[in-house]
């Protein structure tokens, strides 16, 4: 285990701990005002996510593909049980109860997911995937993505998307396949906006199509935001400071948008540092992808990689107002128990395909 | 292709397009930070502006209005504490519990609270909503014990304005209301919308120094509206008092006289041309729209047919009667015509085929010029009528003040009219016969003036010839308050006083009804035709409103005038019988009034 903690690969783990330093700062400020204090279950909540990263890391990678079905179907199992007694949470039921403690077996889900079409797509010994793998990937991916939708998550259920298509890109797509997909995600996509989308999910759309039509309605967080991203100018208002998330003017301010009360307190310096940090994740990332020693690791890493870095482009495209409203937390800074258990799992992963790389060699 | 060249074939691929999907993503992070330099850097300015839009909120700081106050310093228009209820949506749990309770409060129907509310909320989103003001402090102290339950009621405490005088005082003081689209425009930096502005009189015409500047208070507020602390503060300037010539006691007096009656009473100061007292009746009670505006018995005083908002006193114009025999007299002593000339009354005479009659039907007998006034003989002026040019009449009538504003600092004052050849042509495109020049010799025909001019013409008769500017203000200078002198004779001015004084005070004179002990006072009496009649009726068989108007004009002590007394009561009657008896109260107010003030004298 030394040996392991001494090859350790720095890289991302740093800069995840800078991240979530930052985060429990962020959080401890946007709560200051909300009558309790995040910080403390933050904190607790980082210390498990370690702890889940270290027995992550300690057990072969291949290994866990190994047992992927056995996840796979713990997962498909739980959110079948969200659907009938989960907590019901902002317009969605995605919530299962466990004592005190919320947990989002969507969140599981994906990584579980990612680890089976890990194990289903290393079959493939050939440059490209052809249209059989392909639709063994699909149905393998849309099981957990229907009912995650069923229990109208939908930014939840989007996560499956970037996920799914990094590691069919880096596994080989063919351009007529990518036509194809595109042309059925386009069909399903207005079948669902025309039969089955929520009031709050079209709302949310309008209103970032034309926030400052309805200020007070469902442009307000579109809004608040801006002002609180915008109002933090280059140096930020000071530490605490931030009158938009200080007078709660900004919604959700520990969690989807914890971005915009770090902007409005520290600044654009502090945003290109968030955002130095991310790109240092993903970078060092790619790295022990380039350098692991097999298929399985790359389109694994491919797979968390997706993942990740669509939660960070997402939410803080959505706090700056480029793309429309939707609860995707930010990977390190958002409070939130089992997304900041599913963050260290990534990490967790990434080191432990960069530990094994000289095995067996 | 061997198993393990082949897989490290497909493992250079697989790398080739991570690092591609890599570089997007990092290119897509870094259009993320270009969105945030946007938003922070280069339109930073503009949200950290709607940042402070957010959590400022400027309360305005009402600035009190100035007192306004009598000569001696009694308050005739003061503040005093009004108590508003409002309601604060954002600390309601049940509006319509919160009505409900109100109504309960008030006694208004909750529809009714319902529709003030949904008319008053066009203001600020949490800003707390008022829908009812002037509450009792009865009120006030039942809701205070029930804001536990109800924390969204609200009792907010504010000015409002008291007229202690109300109605005794409407016409002088005027009254406040919301300022107008009309005010707004013509005063964009004094007046805000929602402002409590003077509508009417001095509130009015001093409203720039009376009404102060208003502050402001800035505080910080979070995204309910909620109080967090204070930013900035201005405080409010207040107004400047005011101090008018009005002696309460005395303006008291002349409103309790007309009481029940129609007409205007005034009392001034002969040589100053202060105002003591001008009362005017049907009046209206100010203090019933301090505040809101209350559209039902705003509309009933609009339709009122006696014009309760109208001041007698200048705003209206009446013929003068007899009181103009004054000037008659002046004219006829001025252009050399001999005050002992005598004329024989029989109650009625001829002139051109047209019969005349004196009021006196049983005749006056033989009548000089003083004693024509004295007994008010119509008869001797209108022979005097024949003998003077109706230009000439008129020219003296100017000479007085009749015809022109007295320059009083109220608005809306009538000039009257003097009538003359030219006047004749220019708005009636006739000329002018002699028969109206008789008429005019009595007061009638086209002649009108107001109640304050006849009490500058008296002044000037009081003061030894000066034709004083008729004045409110104490504050101001009275320098400025002088108009050019009649120009009269000293011997026509004495003339003038000893007939005026035998009205009042030889036992046969027409205003001896007015006669106080040990007070000389030198009077006309007036009595002013409405309709002209044909035959002699009684005043008591005529309509109300086709009665004789009462016109009693006067001032005293004859030797060192100290007050100008002018009684003018519409449709009241005979002046000996009506109007005289009220100058006689008026004038013994004043001198309690002069004896309290001075008790060693």
């Amino acid at each position: 285990m030394y040996r392991r903690l001494g090859n350790i690969h720095w890289g991302p783990l740093l800069a995840a701990l800078a991240l979530c330093a930052i985060g429990l700062a962020t959080v401890s400020s946007a709560s200051a005002v909300g009558g309790t204090d995040y910080l403390p279950r933050q904190a607790l909540w980082i210390g498990i996510g370690l702890i889940a990263m270290l027995i992550v890391f300690q057990v072969d990678y291949h290994t866990w593909i190994e047992l992927a079905p056995v996840f796979y179907a713990a997962s498909i199992a739980m959110l079948i049980a969200v659907l009938m007694v989960g907590r019901q949470v902002g317009g969605a039921r995605s919530w299962l109860g466990i004592g005190s403690l919320g947990g989002q077996p969507s969140e599981f889900a994906k990584l579980a997911t990612a680890l089976m079409l890990v194990r289903y797509l290393n079959q493939v010994r050939r440059p490209a995937l052809d249209l059989r793998h392909l639709l063994g990937a699909s149905v393998i991916a849309a099981v957990p993505v229907v009912l995650v939708m069923l229990e109208n998550d939908l930014g939840s259920a989007a996560m499956f998307g970037p996920m799914v298509l990094a590691m069919l890109a880096v596994g080989g797509l063919r351009l007529r396949h990518i036509a194809c997909g595109m042309m059925i995600l386009a069909l399903l996509g207005a079948g669902y906006w025309a039969v089955g989308a929520r009031g709050h999910q079209v709302q949310r759309i309008a209103s970032f199509l034309q926030p400052d039509k309805d200020p007070l309605g469902a442009g307000y967080q579109v809004r608040q935001s801006k002002i609180a991203v915008g109002s933090g100018q280059w140096m930020g208002r000071g530490y605490g400071q931030g009158t938009q998330s200080q007078l709660r003017f900004l919604p959700e301010r520990h969690t989807d948008f914890v971005a915009a009360v770090l902007a409005e307190e520290w600044g654009f310096l502090g945003v290109l540092t968030m955002l130095g940090l991310y790109a240092v994740f993903v970078a060092s990332t790619a790295r022990v992808a380039a350098r692991s020693r097999d298929r399985a690791g790359i389109l694994l890493l491919a797979g968390l990689l997706g993942l990740f870095a669509f939660h960070v482009l997402y939410n803080t495209g959505m706090v700056v107002g480029l793309v429309p409203i939707t609860g995707i937390p930010l990977p390190f800074l958002s409070y939130g128990g089992s997304f900041m258990l599913v963050n260290f799992l990534i990490t967790g992963l990434v080191l432990n395909v960069d530990d094994r790389r000289y095995v067996n060699r | 292709m061997s198993r393990a060249r082949e897989d490290r074939f497909h493992r250079a691929l697989l790398v080739r397009r991570l690092v591609r999907l890599t570089g997007l993503t990092l290119g897509a992070l870094a259009l993320i930070a270009l969105g945030y330099w946007r938003v922070q850097v280069a339109e930073g300015a503009y949200y950290r502006q709607l940042a402070d839009n957010n959590r400022l909120r400027k309360q305005r700081l009402e600035a009190a209005r100035g007192w306004i106050y009598d000569r001696a310093g009694r308050p005739l228009a003061e503040n005093i504490p009004n108590y508003a209820l409002s309601i604060d949506r954002s600390l309601a749990r049940d509006l319509d519990a919160t009505f409900r309770f109100v109504s309960k409060l008030l006694a208004v129907p909750t529809e009714v609270l319902a529709m003030r509310f949904a008319t008053a909320r066009s203001g600020p989103r949490f800003a707390p909503v008022v829908i009812a003001d002037h509450l009792s402090l009865e009120t006030v102290a039942r809701a205070s014990v029930e804001q536990l339950e109800h924390p969204e009621i609200g009792i907010e405490i504010t000015h409002r304005r008291l007229y202690r005088l109300a109605h005794q005082t409407a016409h002088i003081l005027g009254y406040l209301g919301e300022a107008t689209p009309r005010d707004l425009r013509d005063h964009p930096l004094r007046y805000r919308p929602g402002d409590l502005v003077g509508k009417q009189g001095v509130e009015k015409l001093f409203d720039h120094t009376l009404r102060g500047r208003d502050g402001a208070r800035v505080v910080v507020v979070d995204s309910h509206g909620r109080f967090k602390e204070e930013f900035d503060n201005h405080p409010a300037e207040p107004g400047q008092a005011l101090h008018l010539t009005l002696d309460v006691p005395l303006q008291h007096a002349a409103a309790h006289l007309l009481e029940g009656k129609v007409g205007a009473i005034i009392a001034m100061e002969p040589f100053t041309g202060e105002i003591l007292a001008m009362a005017s009746s049907p009046s209206f009670d100010p203090n019933r729209f301090a505040g809101r505006l209350d559209a039902k018995s705003w509309q009933a005083l609009l339709d009122n047919p006696q014009h309760p908002l109208q001041n007698r006193a200048l705003q209206n114009s009446y013929p003068p009667g007899s009181v103009f025999k004054i000037v008659m007299a002046a004219a006829a002593l001025e252009t050399g015509i001999d005050p002992k000339d005598s004329v024989y009354c029989r109650g009625f005479s001829i002139i051109d085929n047209h019969r005349y009659r004196c009021w006196n039907a049983a005749g006056h007998g033989r009548v000089d010029l003083r004693a024509a006034l004295k007994h008010s003989c119509n008869l001797y002026f209108h022979h005097l009528g024949q003998r003077l040019d109706i230009d000439q009449i008129a020219r003296y009538a100017r000479r007085f003040g009749l015809g022109q504003a007295t320059g009083i600092e109220l608005a809306g004052e009538l000039r009257g009219l003097v009538p003359d050849r030219q006047w004749s042509l220019q708005t009636r495109n006739s000329r002018w016969y002699p028969g109206e020049t008789i008429s005019v010799a009595t007061g009638q025909g086209p002649l009108l003036v107001t109640p304050l001019q006849v009490a500058t013409l008296m002044a000037a008769l009081a003061n030894g010839g000066a034709l004083v500017r008729p004045r409110l203000v104490r504050d101001e200078p009275p320098a400025a308050s002088r108009r050019p002198d009649p120009r009269l004779h000293p011997a026509t001015l004495a003339f003038l006083r000893d007939a005026l004084d035998a009205v009042v005070n030889e036992p046969h004179g027409t205003g001896h009804s007015a006669h106080i002990r040990g007070f000389p006072i030198a009077g006309k009496t007036g009595t002013a035709q409405v309709v002209r009649q044909a035959t002699r009726t009684s005043n008591q068989e005529l309509a109300p409103d086709q009665r004789d108007h009462a016109w009693f004009a006067s001032f005293a002590p004859v030797d060192h005038p100290q007050l100008v007394v002018v009684v003018f009561v519409e449709h009241g009657g005979a002046g000996s019988k009506v109007a005289a008896p009220l100058a006689r109260a008026l004038y013994e107010t004043f001198l309690a009034g002069r004896s309290r003030n001075r008790p060693a004298a």
